[in-house]
């Protein structure tokens, strides 16, 4: 062997992998935070349900909890879950 | 002593009384029998039946005392034949009045105490109430009696007091303007005199209930105030003849002890405060432009001395007459601070520039403390001139650099270096000094969060915890907003050593050997100032590393969900063992370079073609890296130019001393220039979202707003880390009246209204 690789130091980013660019619900960028938060990442997370569709947590948490009767997904109707792989 | 009532002739047993009366008021000697009895015939007046003598009783001894003030006056106390004054040795009218009050009003006391039951009983019950005083209707003329004490008081104050007053005032005067020029005359008894004088003005009124010291205050305390002026006038006008201001200033802070010691000795307390203002306003007010006419002297060549008694003299009076010496000292800082900041250059002008600053600061805040007694004024001048002089732009068209440097001397701080821990940490508190009059924390927070962003993705830190202190320290002094993006930041490497840890152990467990020993820091998008270069920039990995990155990525997806990995390889670095030279040598370089020596692996020599289209790489990046790999020698080149066939070796004769080193990286080439204007750049981006999200904010709370309330508004939201020009401000409502989230009202041109 005339070259041998001891060590790599990588450096990468993270973000969401979202089926879409905005937030349904505050029609924010994924890139960035829901309008109650200022720093996207851990702090301010997505959230995807069953049917697909992918929220800011906060956003979704907020629109259950106005949906008195059944919890339905804002974008298809569907009976909200959460996907929790 | 018979306690019943019972009929009694006045005539009898007045002349005995009265003759006791006479002993006691002259402090005469009266045994403990006669004293009992007269007490008892008080009582037995007061009493008597079928008419009680008590009203009798009242005027006689009223009519008593009245005798003898005026035989006191007439014998003991008026100018005799011959003067007023004290000749020969004999007492003269001060020291006579002085002797006669002394005698006169102790006697009065003891007279009181001999007609207690008159007081008690007769007097006390039918006094006016204080609330009928406060509330009644009585006319100040009506006839009270008074208890005997008061009364004789008030005896003294119409047939002693009156007919000598004006002449009494006068000798005060004369004594005091005497003590001013140091006669011998006023020896220590004197003074007991005089002050005795002075203040019978005030104890014969001692019994009121109000305006007890008026008496003193319209025969005393007001000719001796205007006395004194006229005095302290010729005063100040024979010492500005004679003195410099320097001089002038201490023979005045000498002589307001003097005068505030001469009223504490002569006068009631009451009339210090009085006598000084008067001291101050001739002396000082009214002499303002001398005392003023050399200052900027004294300011500048710190004249401590003369600083401190020019401070003592002007404090007490009003803040605008101080103002002067406030401003000459502001400008004085201002100017010693742009001349030591001016001419820094260099490459270490962050350093200089923060210390210079700081040395300033320090000095003044020194000098308030020991000449102006850390007076608040003098604190906020000093504020004001730092301020003025960290936030002055050096030109119109160039942007102040203060906020660069001081980020870039934290950063030098927190590198690795030889420095000691409790040292840094002094300097870096210091620094927050500084940090706080920067009115672009804006720019501050770029400019550090991208140092920091180097100094822990390049692992340059001295040390985590004086990274986090310094964190914690701008959390401080801006905010947990300012802050948050840092916090995140430090957050990420920590993670990113437990994920590394995690990812080992999993290697471990299902016993898979890379070969390589990987570490991989996981940022978050977004919290890090990454630049221009975030840009993904084409690369086909080499296949000797790609299997690590595989094994990672796939580990990294089962822990966390919903999340895509970006690799910079820009930022990435490796070392690589090169076995193919006399020596072994193990290089440190980053992944790039590692690609482009990798495919020297199956042969020796290779175009430029080659190497750029197998790695995928745009020309300027494999120009730069290769380039960099040149520079090192490790390969030569057929030609200069980089391209086409142009033949790329392998260098057998390579040697060198140490067998473990570290190439040039290509990045650093950007220019210090460029990175300056990239960061002011991305600020203003950061300040254009950061105004239009507030116009928004507002409009959507408040409906319709003029222009000036508006920009009042925004001005007063922003302050925390900016000031935004009027004109950045205009600029971003126009841009959203264009994309239609406000409008302008019909009837008015200067009117905003949100459009829901
Ligand atoms: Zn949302
Ligand atoms: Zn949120
Ligand atoms: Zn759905």
């Amino acid at each position: 062997m005339k070259l041998t690789i001891k060590s790599w130091t990588g450096v990468a980013t993270w973000r969401w992998i979202a089926n879409d660019e905005n937030c349904g619900i505050c029609r924010m960028s994924f890139e960035s935070t829901c309008p109650e938060c200022s720093l996207p990442g851990d702090d301010c997370p997505l959230v995807w349900g069953v049917c697909s569709h992918c929220f800011h947590m906060h956003c979704i948490v907020k629109w259950l909890n106005l949906q008195t009767m059944n919890k339905q997904c804002p974008m298809c109707r569907q009976s909200w879950k959460f996907n929790i792989h | 002593m018979s306690l019943t009532p019972k009929s009694v002739d006045f005539n009898e047993i007045w002349p005995n009384l009265r003759s006791t009366a006479e002993a006691v008021i002259t402090l005469g000697n009266v045994n403990r029998s006669d004293w009992s009895t007269r007490f008892s015939d008080v009582y037995t007046l007061c009493v008597a039946h079928p008419e009680p003598y008590a009203d009798r009783l009242y005027n006689e001894t009223k009519q008593f005392l009245e005798n003898h003030v005026q035989n006191m006056l007439a014998t003991r106390v008026a100018p005799g034949p011959c003067s007023t004054s004290s000749v020969n040795g004999e007492p003269d009218l001060l020291q006579r009045y002085y002797d006669a009050w002394t005698e006169y009003s102790q006697g009065v006391k003891y007279l009181d105490n001999l007609y207690s039951y008159l007081n008690q009983q007769h007097i006390k019950k039918q006094k006016i109430s204080d609330a009928e005083v406060v509330y009644g209707n009585l006319s100040s003329d009506t006839m009270e009696q008074m208890e005997i004490g008061e009364l004789g008081l008030d005896i003294w104050h119409i047939y002693m007091i009156k007919n000598l007053s004006d002449d009494l005032v006068k000798h005060i005067l004369e004594d005091i303007k005497a003590d001013r020029c140091g006669s011998p005359e006023i020896t220590p008894n004197r003074v007991k005199v005089i002050n005795g004088v002075v203040h019978s003005f005030v104890q014969v009124r001692g019994y009121k209930r109000t305006g007890q010291l008026k008496l003193y205050q319209e025969l005393v305390e007001f000719p001796l105030v205007m006395a004194s002026a006229d005095y302290y006038d010729n005063e100040a006008a024979k010492l500005l003849k004679t003195c410099t201001v320097s001089q002038y200033m201490e023979e005045v802070i000498k002589i307001l002890e003097e005068e505030t010691k001469r009223a504490k000795k002569f006068l009631h307390a009451t009339s210090m405060w009085r006598l000084r203002k008067q001291c101050e306003d001739r002396f000082v007010n009214r002499r303002l432009d001398f005392i003023y006419s050399e200052c900027k002297d004294m300011v500048s060549q710190e004249k401590r001395k003369d600083l401190r008694n020019m401070y003592k003299i002007l404090k007490p009076i009003a803040d605008n007459l101080k103002s002067q010496l406030i401003h000459t000292f502001l400008d004085h800082i201002k100017n010693e601070g742009l001349e030591t900041i001016s001419t820094l250059s260099g490459e270490n002008i962050h350093i200089q520039f923060v210390e210079n600053m700081l040395k300033v600061h320090q000095k003044f805040h020194e000098l308030i403390a020991d000449v102006f007694e850390n007076d608040s004024l003098f604190l906020s001048a000093l504020d004001k001139a730092c301020a003025s002089i960290i936030n002055r732009r050096p030109g119109d068209r160039q942007p102040c650099r203060s906020a660069e440097y001081v980020a870039k001397y934290c950063d030098t701080l927190l590198k690795k270096s030889k420095t000691t821990e409790a040292e840094i940490d002094q300097k870096l508190t210091n620094n927050i000094t500084i940090f706080k009059y920067i009115e672009d924390k804006d720019v501050y927070q770029k400019f550090y969060s991208r140092l920091l962003a180097k100094r822990l993705i390049h692992e340059q830190s001295q040390s985590m915890d004086a990274e986090e202190a310094m964190i914690n320290r701008l959390k401080q002094a801006c905010g947990y907003e300012f802050t948050n993006k840092l916090h995140r930041m430090f957050t990420d490497i920590s993670l990113s050593v437990d994920l590394n840890n995690k990812f080992n152990n999993h290697l471990k467990q299902e016993n898979i050997d890379l070969g390589i020993n990987l570490s991989i820091k996981v940022l978050q998008a977004g919290a890090w100032p990454l630049g221009p270069t975030q840009v993904v920039i084409p690369f086909a990995v080499p296949q000797e590393f790609e299997k690590s990155i595989r094994m990672f990525e796939a580990f990294y997806h089962k822990s966390f969900n919903g999340r895509k990995l970006t690799w910079l390889h820009h930022m990435c670095h490796g070392e690589l063992k090169l076995g193919y030279l006399k020596k072994t040598y193990i290089v440190t370089m980053q992944t790039y370079q590692m690609a482009m020596l990798l495919l020297f692996e199956s042969c020796d020599s290779l175009t430029c073609k080659d190497i750029q289209s197998t790695l995928q790489l745009n020309s300027e990046t494999f120009q730069k890296h290769l380039q960099s790999l040149l520079e090192s020698k490790l390969l030569n080149a057929s030609s200069e130019s980089l391209e086409g066939n142009t033949k790329i070796e392998l260098n057998f004769d390579y040697s060198n001393k140490r067998t473990k080193f570290k190439i040039t990286s290509a990045m650093q080439k950007e220019t210090q220039q460029e990175q300056i204007e990239h960061t002011i750049s991305a600020v203003d981006e950061d300040r254009k979202l950061y105004l239009q999200a507030a116009i928004v904010r507002i409009m959507k709370s408040r409906k319709v707003l003029k222009h000036n309330a508006l920009i009042q508004e925004i001005l007063s939201q922003s302050r925390v880390s900016f000031t935004p020009s009027i004109s950045m401000i205009k600029k971003c409502i126009e841009s959203l009246i264009d994309k239609q989230y406000i409008e302008r009202t019909p009837n008015s041109g200067d009117e905003y209204s949100y459009v829901a």
